[in-house]
């Protein structure tokens, strides 16, 4: 079970209780709730916010494919996913991306929360626009996407 | 054929709109919509170097959301993403 999406903070917030009611089943012995959140340090530059912006159609699609994925590679076919990334301007502490995840056992709850952040940080079209205190702002480097 | 150029990320500095414009003659392919890019920062924006590393470096996406390589022909006019790299998460 899958739920994705892109939350457009112009028109609406990210909202933690929805995940935990996604993925909450008895069914499931353990749950892990991942929240990416906006730190105030960046490269020893003091940070205010940061700009999100994304590809929507593509995000989605990646994040269906990893999940996809994990069935194979990591051999996890019962489970419960909830995957929410924003787009626009978050503050400091402030939630950027919520994965929340329900498997029969804990050690695949932590193998695919864990999973799915690093292929998302890998593979995901979404970029960063730090804001600094000093007013200046930049886009943040990243890595070059796969065309295969 | 006119193909529309959504920005995305970083690419979004190369304009104050969302969307770039550029117009092809015959069959072209992504390795000329490269170029054309480049020649757009050659002439608008000072040949900014930073700029055109974000060309160099970028992926290109169809309106299929499919990601497309270099030998890709462009037949009709359609909107194609510039994917800077990427680090969000």
């Amino acid at each position: 079970m899958l739920h994705t999406k892109i939350i457009d903070l112009s028109k609406e917030k990210i909202k933690p209780e929805n995940a935990e009611e996604f993925i909450a089943s008895s069914k499931f012995g353990a749950s892990i709730v991942f929240y990416g959140t906006v730190r105030e340090n960046n490269e020893n530059k003091k940070v205010n916010g940061i700009t999100y912006d994304s590809h929507d159609q593509l995000v989605i699609k990646s994040f269906e494919e990893i999940y996809n994925e994990a069935d194979k590679k990591l051999n996890i076919k019962d489970k419960s996913v909830f995957i929410e990334h924003v787009k626009g301007y978050v503050g400091l502490g402030e939630i950027s991306i919520i994965i929340a995840v329900a498997c029969p056992h804990r050690s695949e709850a932590y193998d695919l929360s864990r999973y799915i952040i690093e292929e998302i940080k890998k593979r995901s079209p979404i970029w960063k626009k730090e804001h600094y205190e000093n007013k200046e702002s930049e886009w943040l480097k990243g890595n070059p996407i796969q065309t295969n | 054929m006119k193909i529309q150029l959504e920005l995305f990320g970083a690419s979004k500095d190369f304009s104050k709109n969302d969307v770039l414009e550029f117009n092809f003659n015959e069959k072209s392919s992504i390795k000329d919509l490269r170029k054309q890019i480049i020649n757009y920062i050659d002439k608008n924006l000072e040949g900014n170097k930073n700029f055109k590393k974000i060309v160099e470096t970028s992926a290109f996406c169809s309106e299929d959301n499919n990601i497309i390589s270099d030998n890709y022909k462009i037949t009709k006019d359609q909107k194609i993403s510039i994917i800077p790299p990427i680090g969000g998460g």
